[in-house]
């Protein structure tokens, strides 16, 4: 049987088609995009049962359920509730802290409010380091023993230049200058990395609630503006002025 | 060079401005989940939900959409998506301006809250539209030099010794050859 010759072959043969090709990429790339989206996800935070905070055991003493924060102080709900976001590698976090810190502290402490710290990890990611996840877990482990108030000051106080973040030995080393005793139980919290869960939580919960960086501060939730946050960086009085005006 | 030849390079250009801006935003977020969820968070546009799954899925899209027009695969379709988004994320950072936010685009990994003073819109907006602008060209004379698409669809076959009546030419459409 007599074959066509090559130079009159049919139409020029084309390989797979346009659309083809492109469904094909389209649906891989959707493909992988919702794979990525389900591995990924982060566990939904919530008050209920649905939350994904087992109890009592995956946190400290002074952490709220739900990923809630980190509650200190004796403020009941019958006075402002403050509620501070952080991330302990966040300069400005840190020179709201060595400004007001003591501010919040003393009115928590006398019961004037009730000041919950919601402890963000989310420079970690922007960073490349792994700080801001581990001093928040080193602060809680201090909790444990009851020493987060100070650990949390000690921690700024000495807040390292953006990025440079902590080592272990730093993180123990404020633990001991904090006055944390159990030390060998300090260090194997940090080893198990024990409030991780909690603290990525804390950090879903944030974006849940629309908070989208650090450092913020809420009274009775309403989001201080960019004046009152500038006050409490640089005025250590500022706080009682705000809570005056709210009155 | 012939004239044809100067508007394929331009159009190698356009692909490679677009292709690669988008390549390097996806990688930048594709490894960081948590950052890319919040960028979109603090353009506060949408429900949480529905902004982790932007800020988880459009990465991955980027970083494909970024190779596709750097190969030259597509390049007409890619390229209007491209476009596309570029519109999307000019109408985003324009909405957040209008807003009075003081956020960073986030475009290139973790954005939220900067310093009023720091924001950068009218330069990222304009950025955006240079980008969409490219697409744009590709969209119109999707040609350009280098083009994954110039082997797989433009280019006539060579005459070759094979033979014709191979299943994979019997089997291949023929319609709208040139």
């Amino acid at each position: 049987m007599p074959r066509p010759t090559v130079k009159t072959a049919p139409p020029p043969k084309k390989g797979p088609s346009m659309g083809l090709i492109g469904g094909v990429v389209a649906l891989v790339v959707a493909i992988i995009a919702v794979a990525v989206y389900i591995a990924v996800r982060p566990d939904p935070v919530g008050d209920g049962d649905s939350a994904s905070i087992t109890g009592g055991g995956a946190s400290s003493p002074s952490a709220l359920p739900g990923a809630g924060g980190i509650r200190v102080g004796t403020g009941g709900d019958d006075v402002p509730a403050v509620h501070i976001y952080e991330d302990f590698q966040c300069p400005w976090c840190g020179l709201l802290e060595r400004t007001s810190g003591e501010a919040f502290i003393e009115a928590a402490e006398r019961g004037e409010i009730q000041l919950t710290f919601t402890l963000m990890s989310f420079l970690d990611g922007n960073l490349g380091n792994d700080s801001s996840i581990r001093s928040a877990n080193a602060a809680m482990c201090a909790d444990d023993q009851g020493r987060f108030v100070p650990y949390h000051q000690a921690l700024y106080a000495d807040q390292p230049e953006e990025g440079a973040g902590w080592t272990d030995e730093d993180l123990i080393g404020i633990a001991e200058q904090v006055g944390v005793e159990d030390i060998d139980a300090y260090t194997g919290c940090l080893d198990d990395e024990k409030h991780f869960d909690y603290i990525r939580d804390m950090q879903t919960r944030s974006n849940q609630e629309g908070v989208s960086g650090s450092p913020r501060v809420f009274i009775d939730g309403e989001e201080l503006g960019g004046e009152d946050m500038n006050a409490l960086m640089y005025d250590p009085t500022a706080l009682t002025d705000i809570l005056a005006a709210r009155q | 060079m012939s004239r044809e030849r100067v508007l394929d390079l331009v159009g190698l250009v356009c692909r490679l401005a677009l292709g690669g801006v988008i390549l390097a935003a996806g990688l930048l977020k594709v490894t960081d989940p948590t950052g890319s969820i919040q960028s979109v968070v603090a353009y506060r546009l949408f429900d949480y939900q529905v902004a982790e799954m932007i800020g988880l899925m459009l990465p991955v899209i980027e970083v494909a959409l970024g190779l596709v027009l750097i190969l030259g695969l597509l390049t007409r379709w890619s390229a209007l998506a491209g476009a596309l988004l570029m519109l999307a994320f000019i109408a985003g950072i324009a909405s957040a301006w209008a807003r009075g936010l003081s956020i960073d685009c986030g475009c290139f990994g973790t954005g939220g809250p900067v310093d009023p003073d720091d924001t950068a819109y009218l330069e990222e907006i304009v950025r955006d539209a240079a980008l969409a602008a490219a697409g744009l060209w590709l969209v119109v004379r999707p040609r350009s030099l280098f083009a994954l698409d110039t082997l797989l669809f433009r280019r006539p076959p060579a005459p070759t010794d094979t033979d014709p009546a191979s299943p994979h030419t019997s089997s291949s459409v023929t319609k709208g050859a040139s």
